[in-house]
């Protein structure tokens, strides 16, 4: 009997479907790899086994018996332990607070400060010699790295004493001796009859410590194989379906991939050598009319890269020119400037100002690149008119708080707020998150027409579709380095998701051939 | 653009009704009508001359509150708890550079916006630098101003006000009505357009409502916090400044009843606390309606205990009225 089993589970939110009848089975003192391209479900598949979402249908089961988990306390009660991606430590506490956080070992009904001490110490042995001299229990977690962080995260969750263990890219910030630990903990884990369900944006990793992987598809596992008996070649077919193994690119219809850049078109963006937190030397060019795609999973540098180009995130090192100008430690007031704009699909956090009125949003780009001391409202709404015109924004007044439009609707304040200014260069960061498809439409018609126009783009799209849609050459990522260069003929569905689990450095042509 | 808005009469009944919600206009609803209360209690309580020096009373809330407006509407718990402090200096200092001659009128002005000025800076720098907050940083400057006139007096009053700036304050200056209340329309109009017709003022407002999408756009939102800090600090220097000429000198604390009263009034003038929206307009009303209220209740003789209740019943019914505008707004 398996010590977990999930069938037909089903999940939406709004008009995604997240999980469409996925089935899984979890045998005790396995590693299980569960591996699909971004917006496949495993995230959703996990949160689920985690108690975080509850499913609209379908029936979870351990041991054999059917469970529901409302909240995460629950399933941790029932053994279920979670590595998340996004770090789960409070920055203001101490290591050792942190791995004992909510079990901290008693004495007399007060807490007993030096059994945490000795549990911490303890703990932090089995990473010793890979953690750097300066990592102490009474340490606060905001003053250490990320990857000592990730080290805590993973010593916390194996402290939790579960039986089962999701890790969630527990790897993406560690060096190669630390991942040497981490697995070496990860087989004793085994060996104690541990359940580990391990997600990764490697390849390497998932054929070293994997016992058999589950790909991931629609949001339905379409294949679970041992890993013995497959190959990286044979998991990213899965990924992809049949269709695109033939070397197809669907989601782009026939005629609407753009014309190539004409080779005289001059460079407006050029980056060398950039630097940055979650990002390692990156180097690109971006020529006039051309829509250049950054590729890959979630979270492996392209956004980082984005907006450190921007200057939204400090600690950028590296040489970027704008039309041949150099941009040295910019802020988001230099980019502009310089002719850049930045458009996220993260409009509560980076677009709109959602309780001010539409006409000011629209401006806010104007005055910055602009400066001057008055703002003559009607003026403004009077040069802000085309735009408006152009965007096919559906409002009631220009005064009316943003928050009265629908989320299309107010991205495409956000895309107006840059057209004003008429930008050289447009870096789009997932753009289309959460929006509905006519206003994706909307947008990628207009981000054609801009490139027409002679604007440089820098797309990056979590949805493949949009890469192959609407960009001639798209950048793989993964680890924060470009590890492939797709484009003409060699850029279809297949070569995206094959490239996506590269491993960073490794000759490009060596594994391509490989896998194909 | 146009087939898109709704007809024109629905635009304009929009925007009646947009006007009879506005804090400005609710303020001055429940003025009127504390006045009418007062008028039929007391007879003379609405009197003309009365209503005069009443609004001299609000002109003086109104001003500190204008500062009080700008730093509240830039958010991030924005407050300026300094403004008493400030004021009992400012007053101090002009009073003694001006010892009673008219002549040395320009001179304290300048040097009270210019310390006020830097005050307020002072705040704004420890509030974005030293990430100190806002309520922590203008409570400890109080302080420490309140401490030092203390010190600088050795709590006996000093300075007078010169015979013109006096008489700014109490006497007719056009059809009766006094110079302070000039002022006070002139200061007005100058905030309304610094919030609305600069560019300054967008940023202000964005910066409030949201500092992440302000900064991506390219603002500095720690510049312009601190900034506004300097700027409250500056209208509080200029309350203590006319506050010397309506009182005639000073004593040490003369500028500390303001503090409460200057939050109170943009609060219930409409403006949000969380930052981001409101207006000085709405806060005029608000400092006009508070004063009214306030004379209203000494009139009443009500009581300590009465005037309590009678003050919250006001706060809380002017609030419950902006609650329903939101919910229609929304």
């Amino acid at each position: 009997m398996p010590l977990l089993e999930l069938s037909d589970l089903r999940k939406r939110y709004g008009g995604i479907v997240a999980l469409d009848g996925a089935d899984l089975a979890l045998e005790a003192g396995e590693v299980h790899v569960l591996i699909g391209a971004n917006g496949c479900g495993k995230s959703t598949l996990c949160k689920v086994i985690a108690g975080s979402v509850l499913p609209d249908s379908g029936v979870l089961r351990i041991d054999g018996a059917e469970r529901r988990f409302r909240s995460p306390r629950e399933a941790a009660a029932a053994g279920v332990g979670v590595f998340y991606q996004e770090l789960s430590l409070v920055p203001s506490l101490s290591v050792e607070d942190n791995l004992l956080l909510g079990r901290e070992p008693r004495r007399f009904g007060l807490v007993d400060r030096r059994a945490v001490r000795r549990e911490a110490e303890r703990q932090l042995a089995l990473f010793a010699g890979a953690l750097g001299p300066e990592l102490a229990p009474d340490s606060r977690v905001a003053d250490l790295s990320a990857d000592q962080r990730q080290v805590v995260e993973i010593l916390k969750v194996l402290g939790e004493d579960a039986r089962l263990i999701l890790f969630d890219e527990p790897t993406s910030s560690l060096d190669r001796r630390q991942v040497a630990i981490f697995f070496e903990l990860v087989r004793a884990l085994k060996r104690e009859g541990r359940t580990v369900v391990f997600i990764s944006h490697r390849m390497d990793e998932i054929f070293e410590i994997g016992d058999r992987v589950s790909v991931m598809r629609d949001g339905r596992v379409v294949e679970t194989t041992a890993v013995a008996d497959t190959d990286p070649g044979r998991i990213v077919r899965a990924m992809v379906g049949g269709e695109a193994a033939a070397g197809g690119a669907p989601g782009a219809a026939p005629g609407t991939a753009p014309a190539p850049a004409r080779p005289g078109d001059a460079t407006l963006l050029r980056v060398d050598g950039l630097s940055a937190p979650r990002v390692d030397g990156v180097s690109l060019e971006l020529r006039a009319g051309e829509i250049l795609g950054l590729g890959g999973l979630h979270g492996q540098g392209q956004s980082a890269l984005l907006r450190g180009l921007f200057g939204i995130e400090p600690g950028v090192r590296g040489r970027i020119e704008v039309e041949g100008r150099p941009l040295r430690r910019p802020t988001p007031a230099d980019s502009i400037r310089a002719g850049l704009a930045y458009i996220s699909g993260d409009r509560g956090r980076d677009g709109v100002a959602l309780l001010r009125p539409i006409l000011e949003n629209l401006a806010y780009g104007l005055v910055t690149r602009e400066g001057g001391v008055a703002f003559p409202r009607g003026r403004v709404a009077g040069r802000l008119g085309p735009v408006v015109e152009r965007l096919g924004l559906r409002f009631g007044s220009l005064s009316d708080p943003v928050r009265s439009l629908s989320g299309g609707n107010q991205q495409k304040v956000v895309i107006g707020r840059w057209l004003a200014t008429a930008p050289r260069v447009i870096l789009l960061d997932d753009p289309t998150k959460g929006i509905d498809v006519n206003a994706k439409a909307d947008l990628f018609r207009m981000v054609r027409e801009l490139a027409e126009a002679g604007a440089a783009i820098l797309l990056y799209s979590s949805e493949d579709g949009e890469l192959l849609g609407h960009a001639e050459r798209v950048l793989v990522f993964n680890g924060g380095r470009i590890v492939r260069e797709l484009s003409g003929e060699g850029l279809t569905r297949h070569a995206l998701n094959e490239a996506a689990y590269a491993t960073p450095g490794a000759t490009p042509g060596a594994e391509a051939g490989a896998a194909a | 653009m146009s087939a898109q808005n709704p007809s024109a009469s629905a635009a304009v009944r929009r925007r009646l009704g947009a006007l009879a919600l506005h804090p400005l206009t609710l303020a001055l609803a429940a003025a009127v009508a504390l006045l009418a209360l007062g008028e039929a209690i007391s007879p003379g309580f609405a009197s003309p001359g009365q209503i005069v020096s009443q609004l001299t009373i609000a002109a003086l809330l109104g001003m500190v509150a204008a500062g009080q407006t700008l730093v509240i509407i830039g958010g991030r718990e924005g407050i300026d708890l300094s403004v008493g402090g400030v004021i009992s200096l400012c007053a101090f200092v002009a009073g003694n550079l001006m010892a009673g001659t008219d002549a040395a009128i320009p001179l304290a002005l300048a040097a009270t916006l210019a310390l006020g000025f830097a005050v307020g800076l002072l705040n704004g720098l420890g509030i974005v630098l030293l990430r100190i907050p806002p309520l922590v940083m203008t409570l400890g400057m109080t302080g420490v101003i309140q401490g030092a006139l203390v010190i600088l007096t050795r709590g006996v009053p000093s300075g007078r006000s010169a015979p013109a700036l006096t008489a700014l304050m109490n006497q007719p200056l056009v059809a009766g009505i006094p110079g302070v209340l000039l002022l006070w329309a002139a200061v007005a109009l100058g905030v309304c357009l610094l919030l609305h017709n600069t560019a300054f003022g967008v940023r202000v407002y964005a910066i409030g409502a949201n500092p992440e999408v302000a900064r991506i756009a390219g603002m500095r939102p720690e510049r312009i916090r601190a900034l506004l800090f300097g700027l409250s600090g500056m209208f509080a220097g200029l309350t203590g400044f006319l506050v010397l000429g309506y009182t005639g000198s000073v004593f040490v604390g003369i500028g500390l009843q303001y503090v409460l009263p200057s939050i109170v009034a943009v609060v219930i003038g409409g403006t949000s606390l969380a930052g981001g929206i409101g207006g000085y307009l709405g806060t005029i009303g608000g400092a006009i309606t508070l004063t009214v209220l306030q004379s209203l209740l000494i009139t009443l003789d009500a009581g300590p205990a009465g005037r309590q209740v009678i003050f919250g019943l006001t706060l809380l019914v002017l609030l419950l009225l902006y609650g329903r505008q939101r919910g229609l707004r929304g």
